[in-house]
């Protein structure tokens, strides 16, 4: 079991969470946990703007923003299907999106999302892990599972909440 | 400060907490100043012996009852929210609690609370808002509650179980 000891790792995570006061505040550092939990190379935090119909996610330092749509890729997939996507084999998958690394020179090996849902069971986001070591297994989609609900509530009362009032 | 700024000051409190009653106790304080209830009690599904228990409901004990009694079990068949401000005239209303504890419910308001495979954990009860009937702004507001303690305690669950 390699998440048993991560359970008790994650309530001094929740700490640390939620003294963030913004989203952007927080979001690296649910991408920095994530990424050392699962062991992989890259993890971004698809924010879904449903009145644009888009997806936003910042750069490393949580600042500026890259915008990508929500009916393609496997962020996309993930939107539509209301459930994780594991892809250890990404070049052979439908609905990877190849020509991102061709531009950036990055080569994606493997893939592991999960949706992130408001209380309404609205996506509020993707989750997205890149590049573990060996392939995304069911223990690594059952702990997105569990890691995308436990930072919901945090993503839900900074993204909506606390900017509507 | 508005509620949801109280929302975001509640949730570091709850991040100190380690075992489940100081938990159980943090959310129920918490959910009945949010929407000015004077009682709460949580409930906690247990699918082995098929039934809900509370670890300590405000000035009763404990009550354990059946998946699907009361508007607690409704509550947890239906996973929806209940608002009920006419107890003693629905059927489902388990009158001889008030009776056992001497309380008079005059309203209520339920919500259920999900785990991350989006079954449901516990139900929040909340009881006899001051003044006026519990209302959509109310379940709104508990139903944001609900998803924002759930992690926590299926955290906490979790580790009682382990």
């Amino acid at each position: 079991m390699k998440y048993a000891n991560t359970y008790h790792s994650l309530a001094q995570f929740g700490r640390e969470l939620l003294e963030k006061k913004s989203l952007e505040d927080g979001l690296p550092l649910i991408s920095e946990y994530a990424k050392t939990v699962i062991g992989a190379q890259r993890c971004s935090i698809f924010i879904h703007d449903r009145e644009k119909q888009e997806f936003w996610t910042t750069i490393a330092d949580g600042v500026d923003k890259i915008v990508v749509p929500t009916d393609k890729g496997l962020v996309g997939l993930t939107l539509h299907d209301k459930k994780p996507i594991v892809a250890n084999d990404p070049y052979n998958h439908p609905d990877f999106m190849s020509e991102v690394d061709k531009a950036t020179g990055f080569v994606t090996r493997n893939i592991i999302t999960a949706p992130i849902f408001t209380s309404k069971r609205e996506i509020i986001g993707v989750l997205e892990l890149i590049n573990k070591n060996e392939d995304f297994n069911n223990e690594d989609v059952r702990f997105m599972i569990f890691f995308a609900h436990y930072v919901s509530g945090f993503l839900e009362l900074t993204n909506v909440y606390l900017k509507k009032h | 400060m508005n509620k949801f700024n109280q929302i975001a000051e509640f949730g570091k409190e709850l991040m100190t907490l380690k075992d489940m009653d100081n938990t159980l106790d943090l959310i129920s304080t918490e959910a009945k100043r949010l929407v000015n209830a004077e009682r709460c009690s949580i409930f906690i599904v247990d699918n082995e012996d098929q039934m809900l228990w509370t670890k300590l409901s405000d000035g009763i004990g404990r009550i354990v009852i059946g998946l699907d009694s009361g508007i607690v079990g409704d509550t947890y068949g239906k996973k929806e929210p209940q608002i009920v401000n006419n107890p003693y005239e629905d059927s489902r209303f388990l009158a001889h609690i008030d009776k056992k504890s001497g309380y008079e419910t005059k309203n209520m308001l339920t919500v259920p609370i999900f785990n991350s495979k989006q079954a449901v954990m516990g139900v929040i009860q909340l009881l006899n808002k001051s003044r006026f009937d519990f209302d959509e702004d109310d379940l709104e507001t508990l139903t944001f509650f609900a998803n924002y303690v759930s992690g926590s305690l299926e955290l906490v669950l979790m580790q009682e179980s382990l």
